[in-house]
């Protein structure tokens, strides 16, 4: 043997111990907390094997835009304000009637209900001075429409860019935050395209209570309630009348807040402008977009809120001292602890309204000035178990902060731990019955020559787990389907260069130089032929998620360890063979 | 030397070329008909639903699981049973709008809890997608699969020449689409992971137009007299032991994978061995077809373009 053959021999044999290691704990199946094994890291595997929730999230962007398109507008006006400039009316643009300034086509393919705009009417002479104070101080607006003496305001691209990117960042956060309170082990949460955030909680048990953790926005909002702007059975008497004559109504398996936004939209102009209805819940009301009717209190708000979650600094279940039952009680920053202290101060024997996710939970009198920051809510009715449960879920979720904006579910994957664990039993006996077959037919079809093919392909199998295991890819059905499958397109690179060995010996050459050529010859074909399944492969996993994903990874994987299996391994077993061969001169190469 | 195909052999493929093209041609027209007419049953990834695989006491026959579920307001579902009948599991696909979907697990759960045990029922696996994403899905799916030609058309293109990338891009179009049509036949739900199978075809197919292709190449430059047709089906009968034998391997496994692989990737398994078959097919008779075209196509304009050429720089000379 030359020195040569040693080298190459040497590489494969390293290359045999690192996988053999690396695939130990994944194969032996090791308790790693026990075992003495020095290798600690097993196969990741997909939810798709191990159980568990996977997520897509998509977040409702015109909402949010909505909110900040007004909240710039408010304090523009201020600031308008404190320069002594009148301002007649502000408020949200509902139907254009300026023409159009810097058009919408500053923002990507949006309509109107993506590009809210915020209106504010002023005396025309002081057009100028309104423009120039725009300009200088908020660079987050651009003037979308302007006619006689009214602008109307949209965001600017740039700010839109900046939104969206903290609004995602400040989501993923957030669920971040709640999942740890939750407990899961290696939970991903990431941002997907621009809109999207994907969650996977491998091993979850309770889905549907990680669902409802997740899932729900937890804006906790204190409003006054405009008591002087319409007595409450006015307001009773609006929405009834609203409902009728538009029709509107909520039904089972609705969004609530879907409920609520008609109504408001059908009340424009016939409730200060200043205000918006919202409605207590009477039952059900933590879980305030879950699909449950039962009866609901309007109350005149304004919409203003006074103060927010932001400003908590804690929240813990506790118990009413009256009728023993649980609540949240809460305790805010103290910047949080000023702002109530002074909102209660100028309110006194005005209500409160104390609304989460939109709903009102309870609207007292403000009896005195409150300091100190502490309040409660008080949960919706039902049995003590319930009552706890949710109670535990809100302090979470209030101690976690609120998402920014809300998230729709708009792809749920769960995979219960049996059918996990039936997969992977199925797989595995798939790939090896596929296995079997192939290696029984390459060792018919090509005797000796076949047995090192086989022991290439054993490697070629041992090598992907291991590079598996190293990389820290996620191990799916489809990924084990994707191993099978490298089996048998390896088989492939096996096959070209054999028969391109027995082409050359028919053309009459000796063993040695044949096996030489073959090799020679096949390899630039088995370069391109991989190639071009690595392109594929690559496409796939651009595109795919999840356990798409995970097949593609193992395709990819897969084409690499066969070219090394396939040209390298091969040829130093090769080597072995025909320097033994030519110790024995009658007998031919077995092929 | 144990041979399928004895060496030597000469099958005359290319003289029956414009046969399989008619076929081929037939059957992808086949099947943009039957895709407008029949259309393929998109599974719940792209156009939105729920799919929830479940398992219930071998007492429950298909009626009583469907009546249970209509009594308990699981909307619009269809129950449908899967795998061995002592396993007694049952497929329930569900239509309805995104509030009611995303419940549609609790929904299924609390219809069984009223007449079972906790233990006597398993939800195994849930999906739900909504509309709007199914919609995503669905063309950001197709778009992969029109990159994943682009990238095979440009690699061609580089690897051997422009003569040689028309035919592997049109042998991959013709497999997925009879492919697509298989699924048009039979109404097997299409889904993300018919999709992904059908994108790692268009690899493995191309793989077997490659080796094809190299031989074709390498037999023009051992052999500069031969005729184009004469190579072709030269190159193709040197390698047809290599790619029946191939197909053959590949093909065992993913029957394994069918055959023992459980429900969940069933469809996936089966998307391969269609693919297979049909590209196997297209790589011996439809790739290195377009090459002969190709061919004669570039020599008819080479021909043209040098009569021109040999024109002006007749009368540049004068």
């Amino acid at each position: 043997m030359g020195r040569s053959w040693w080298v190459r021999f040497g590489v494969v044999v390293l290359a045999v111990i690192w996988s053999t290691i690396y695939v130990i704990p994944t194969v032996g199946r090791l308790d790693l907390e026990k075992t003495n094994f020095p290798f600690k890291q097993k196969i990741n595997l997909g939810l798709d094997l191990q159980g568990g929730l996977y997520m897509v999230l998509g977040v409702d962007f015109n909402k949010v835009f909505k909110d900040v398109v007004l909240r710039q507008g408010a304090s523009l006006v201020s600031e308008l304000k404190d320069e002594g400039i009148t301002i007649k009316s502000s408020g949200v643009v509902t139907q254009s009637v300026s023409s159009a300034v810097e058009t919408a086509s500053a923002v990507v393919g949006a309509d109107a209900a993506q590009d809210p705009l915020y209106f504010v009417e002023f005396d025309a002479a002081k057009r100028d001075a309104v423009y120039d104070l725009m300009k200088k101080r908020f660079w987050t607006l651009r003037l979308a429409g302007e006619s006689e003496g009214r602008f109307e305001l949209g965001l600017s691209r740039e700010y839109r860019l900046e939104t969206r990117e903290k609004t995602i960042g400040q989501s993923i956060e957030v669920i971040r935050n709640r999942i740890d309170e939750f407990g899961v082990s290696e939970p991903v949460i990431a941002s997907q395209g621009a809109d999207r955030i994907v969650v996977e909680l491998p091993g979850v048990k309770d889905v549907n209570r990680a669902k409802d953790l997740i899932g729900r926005t937890a804006k906790l909002e204190f409003k006054i309630v405009n008591d002087e702007g319409m007595e409450a059975g006015k307001v009773r008497e609006l929405v009834a009348q609203a409902e009728n004559e538009k029709g509107i109504s909520y039904k089972e398996g609705d969004k609530f807040s879907n409920y609520v936004r008609a109504i408001n939209e059908a009340l424009v102009g016939k409730i200060p402008v200043d205000s918006e209805i919202a409605f207590d819940r009477l039952d059900g009301r933590v879980a305030a977009e879950s699909g449950e009717t039962g009866v609901y209190i309007p109350y005149l708000l304004f919409s203003k809120a006074e103060l927010t979650g932001e400003e908590l600094e804690d929240a813990q279940v506790s118990f009413d001292q009256e009728n023993r039952t649980p609540i949240v009680s809460f305790q805010m920053n103290p910047r949080g602890a000023d702002l109530f202290d002074r909102v209660t101060g100028e309110h006194i024997q005005d209500r409160m309204a104390i609304v989460l996710d939109g709903i009102v939970h309870s609207a007292p009198v403000i009896q005195s000035r409150i300091s100190g920051g502490r309040g409660q809510i008080t949960l919706g009715a039902g049995n003590s178990e319930r009552q706890m449960a949710e109670a535990k879920d809100l302090a979470i979720v209030l101690r976690a902060g609120a998402l920014p904006a809300q998230l729709d579910f708009l792809e749920q994957r769960v995979t219960g731990p049996s059918l996990g664990q039936d997969s992977i039993r199925k797989g595995a006996m798939a790939s090896l019955v596929g296995s079997l077959l192939v290696f029984a037919f390459i060792l018919f079809y090509y005797r000796l020559s076949g047995a090192i093919a086989v022991l290439s392909l054993v490697l070629n199998v041992m090598f992907v787990l291991a590079c598996l295991v190293g990389l820290e890819a996620t191990l799916t059905l489809p990924g084990i389907a994707g191993i099978a499958l490298t089996v048998g397109i390896a088989v492939d690179s096996n096959v070209v260069i054999y028969e391109r060995i027995r082409e050359e010996l028919r053309a009459g050459r000796g063993a040695a130089s044949s096996v030489e050529a073959g090799f020679q010859k096949a390899f630039r074909t088995i370069l391109d032929a991989n190639v071009t399944n690595a392109a594929a492969a690559i496409v796939l996993m651009m595109y795919g998620t999840g356990p798409i994903k995970g097949f593609a990874v193992t395709m990819l994987i897969g084409i690499v360890t066969t070219l090394f299996t396939a040209v390298f391994v091969c040829k130093v077993m090769f080597d072995a063979y025909l320097k033994r061969l030519e110790k024995n001169p009658s007998a031919a190469l077995s092929i | 030397m144990f041979e399928i195909i004895k060496s030597g052999t000469q099958f005359d493929f290319v003289r029956r070329r414009h046969l399989f093209a008619g076929v081929s041609l037939a059957l992808v027209l086949l099947t943009f008909v039957l895709f407008f007419t029949k259309g393929l049953n998109y599974g719940i990834d792209f156009t939105g639903g729920a799919e929830v695989q479940l398992h219930v006491p071998t007492t429950w026959d298909i009626g009583k699981l469907r009546s249970e579920l209509e009594t308990g307001g699981v909307p619009s579902a269809k129950v449908q049973q899967i795998g061995l009948p002592e396993e007694s599991q049952y497929l329930v696909r569900a239509q309805g709008d995104d509030q009611s979907l995303s419940r549609v697990s609790q929904t299924i759960e609390a219809v069984l809890s009223k007449t079972l045990k906790e233990g006597e029922f398993e939800i195994l696996r849930t999906s739900v997608v909504g509309p709007a994403a199914g919609e995503s899905l669905r063309t950001s799916g197709f778009l992969s699969m029109l990159y994943a030609l682009v990238c095979i058309l440009i690699y061609v293109t580089v690897r051997f020449d422009a003569r040689y990338s028309p035919g592997a891009v049109l042998a991959l179009f013709h497999d997925t689409v009879i492919t697509m049509g298989v699924f048009i036949l039979t109404q097997k739900p299409f889904d993300l992971q018919i999709l992904a199978a059908i994108l790692a075809l268009i690899g493995y197919s191309n793989n077997d137009t490659i080796i094809v292709y190299d031989r074709v190449r390498e037999t023009l430059l051992l052999n500069p007299k031969l005729s184009i047709e004469e190579s072709v089906n030269r190159a193709i009968n040197e390698t047809l032991g290599r790619t029946i034998l191939t197909s053959m391997t590949t093909f065992l496994t993913v029957l394994a994978l069918w055959a023992f692989g459980g429900k969940v990737i069933e469809d996936f398994a089966f998307t391969l061995m269609v693919g297979i078959i049909v590209g196997t097919y297209s790589s011996m008779f439809i790739a290195s077809s377009v090459v002969i075209w190709m061919t004669h196509y570039y020599a008819r304009k080479e021909a043209s373009a040098s009569a021109k050429a040999g024109g002006s720089v007749g009368s540049a000379v004068v």
